[in-house]
């Protein structure tokens, strides 16, 4: 009996360490190789004997890179607030208010995040030049809002629904409008509903690719992925993998950070108290 | 004067009729109690009257203006939900001072109002606190002290004790009790409890299946139902019903036959002319009504099923020869037990009759002790 348990944990352990590497080791293998210069890169050292910090200042030096940084930055938290503000209301309607077709509205909502990327390229590209934000930030904003809202407004509609139907009645006696209602009273419930979906759109903006490269075409306009992405060495058949790896440390370190202040707001429990429970 | 006046009310939800037609008057500062089994409509008149529904037909007047289209706000009314619904990101403080701050009162008004409230319940040192930091009986206050610093004309209470434990429910009752008295509003309260509808109410409103069976005193209804389901439903244990027929009209009694044979003489104030021997009648009697097989009152014999000792006082289960069941109340040394053979007296003073309607036909002795 004791042995069982003893083989059981050890097996657990194992994998939680095998998960663990196999998450950890590529983000670890880019911050030592981004501490590398010239042909050290080739060189297997899970702790480089000498930092260089020669390939950070360099993407900040040769190419717009803090500029780069500022604009996904701005996108994001754009994509985040309009993402945000625009399901937080729709969520109200979609999950407290029985109207003829909502279920359709709802499914058409989901089935907007099924096309792939690709197909609705052309057409918004069509639409971005139309509107004239070809190569202005705005266009980004704009088009990851269809990535964003379909699943914003989902998660939030599905919390919305979850809430006591009786907090809502005791706002109407009260004199509430549904205004107040929602920010008053839902809003501050749905704080943890809102903490996890606004970090998953920030990080679907702050990743986005695709759009990112076929709006915007000068390279105080890019956001980060594509500015890294065009990073070029002194000749065309050099990739500088070491400014590369110096990017992708730099763009990860907010996300994580971000991951890590709003984790303690993802935590269940903060309708306690409301209802009998 | 803040009294309740529905009009032929009615509410469907869709093809499913829920409230039928209810007329209502209720008085300025009556406590009144909506009763019923589950499913009768109580909840929804109670909503119907706070806004939360909407009628389908028949017209609401509170306070004297008719408030069909108002909405919850504009009717001068609070509510105290079943589950309290207390806003559980707001201290005590807030809870009860979120109406007025929407009413846009001024704030030494809402601290006044909201520091009264809080001491009238005793929960003046609660006020800094989260809801989920109070216990259950303490959310139910701040329910009710959310009631009370909207100044109402009209409280209504949806059941706010079925969530409490047995000791709490009566110690919230008493206060309730308090309350009324010392507010003077009208208040409305929905209970599926008999116990806090006898207690609580100045008149009790028994419904069934959406329609209103019997609006009266609790003692009215205890002890004059007109008809069989008020009978069954007011009293705990419930009224004897037992099936019988008649055998016999005089001018102003009526003599019911049981199967088995007894025969039971009950004085009515008006005679049941029209009731032909034979016709089929419901004969009721209290358990604490049937008695000893003594003088004067009809027989009936049977054999015990059950004896149940609840210390203060005994129920018996008795299984009557006409193979109907009739429920004894005894003293706490009742002596019976199971499977023994038993004979008691149905005291024909003491009981009702119902006809073949349903409905009672009135006794001639008034309101029995």
């Amino acid at each position: 009996m004791k042995a069982r348990k003893i083989i059981g944990s050890t097996l657990f352990y194992l994998l939680v360490t095998a998960i663990v590497v196999y998450t950890i080791f590529p983000f670890y293998w880019a911050i030592v190789s981004s501490l590398k210069e010239g042909s050290a890169l080739y060189k297997v050292d899970f702790l480089p004997p000498k930092p260089e910090w020669g390939n950070y200042t360099a993407i900040f030096k040769e190419q717009p890179f803090g500029k780069n940084i500022l604009n996904s930055l701005v996108v994001a938290v754009s994509v985040v607030v309009i993402s945000l503000a625009l399901s937080v209301t729709a969520s109200y309607a979609l999950g407290r208010i029985n109207f003829r077709g909502r279920t359709p509205l709802l499914l058409i909502v989901l089935s907007v995040s099924m096309f792939p990327q690709v197909a609705v390229l052309s057409g918004m590209f069509e639409l971005v030049s139309w509107l004239g934000i070809y190569d202005r930030l705005w266009s980004l904003s704009l088009s990851y809002m269809i990535l964003t809202l379909p699943f914003t407004t989902w998660v939030l509609t599905t919390f919305m629904r979850e809430l006591p139907k009786e907090l809502e009645e005791a706002a109407l006696v009260d004199g509430a409008k549904p205004l107040t209602i929602i920010t008053k009273v839902f809003l501050p419930l749905l704080g943890p509903a809102m903490a996890t979906t606004g970090l998953l759109a920030f990080i679907a903006a702050w990743n986005e690719f695709m759009f990112a490269i076929t709006f915007t075409l000068s390279n105080e306009r890019r956001t980060v992925p594509v500015a890294i992405a065009l990073i070029s060495g002194a000749s065309r058949f050099e990739l500088p993998w070491g400014r590369v790896m110096a990017a992708s440390v730099i763009v990860t370190v907010p996300l994580v950070i971000l991951v890590l202040i709003f984790q303690r707001r993802i935590v269940s429990g903060l309708t306690a108290g409301a209802v009998k429970g | 004067m803040a009294e309740v006046v529905l009009k032929k009310v009615g509410k469907a939800f869709g093809d499913i009729i829920v409230i039928r037609d209810v007329d209502l008057d209720i008085a300025h500062g009556d406590f009144v109690v909506f009763v019923g089994p589950s499913g009768c409509g109580k909840s929804t008149l109670l909503r119907l009257i706070a806004g939360l529904e909407d009628i389908t037909s028949g017209e609401l007047f509170i306070d004297g203006a008719k408030v069909n289209d108002a909405l919850p706000s504009q009717r001068g009314i609070a509510m105290v939900f079943q589950s309290y619904a207390l806003y559980p990101h707001m201290t005590v403080y807030e809870n009860l001072a979120f109406g007025l701050k929407l009413a846009k009162t001024d704030k030494e008004a809402i601290d006044k109002r909201v520091r009264e409230a809080a001491r009238i319940l005793q929960i003046d040192h609660l006020l800094d606190r989260k809801p989920r930091a109070l216990s259950g009986g303490q959310r139910q206050r701040v329910a009710i002290g959310r009631a009370i610093t909207r100044e109402p004309k009209v409280f209504l209470f949806d059941e706010p004790l079925s969530n409490l434990d047995a000791a709490l429910r009566v110690q919230t009752r008493l206060e309730i009790a308090r309350l009324k008295d010392q507010l003077g509003a009208t208040m409305i309260y929905v209970t599926h409890d008999q116990v806090e509808a006898m207690t609580l109410a100045d008149r009790i409103v028994v419904l069934n299946q959406g329609r209103v069976e019997q609006v009266g005193s609790p003692l009215e209804l205890y002890t004059r139902p007109r008809n069989v389901f008020v009978a069954g439903f007011i009293g705990s244990p419930k009224m004897n019903l037992l099936k019988g027929a008649v055998e016999a009209v005089a001018p102003e009694s009526m003599t019911v036959r049981l199967p088995g044979g007894t025969k039971v003489t009950v004085p009515l104030a008006k005679d049941a002319q029209n009731l032909q021997p034979g016709t089929g009648v419901t004969l009721g009697v209290r358990p604490e009504d049937v008695g000893m097989a003594t003088n004067g009152m009809a027989k009936i014999t049977g054999r015990v099923l059950v004896v149940e000792r609840l210390g203060s006082e005994s129920y018996l289960y008795v299984r009557t020869e006409g193979d109907q069941t009739v429920v004894v109340r005894r003293g706490p040394g009742a002596t019976a037990k199971a499977d023994e053979p038993i004979t008691l007296g149905l005291p024909g003073s003491a009981s009702h009759v119902f006809g073949p309607d349903g409905l009672a036909l009135s006794r001639a002795v008034p309101a029995a002790a």
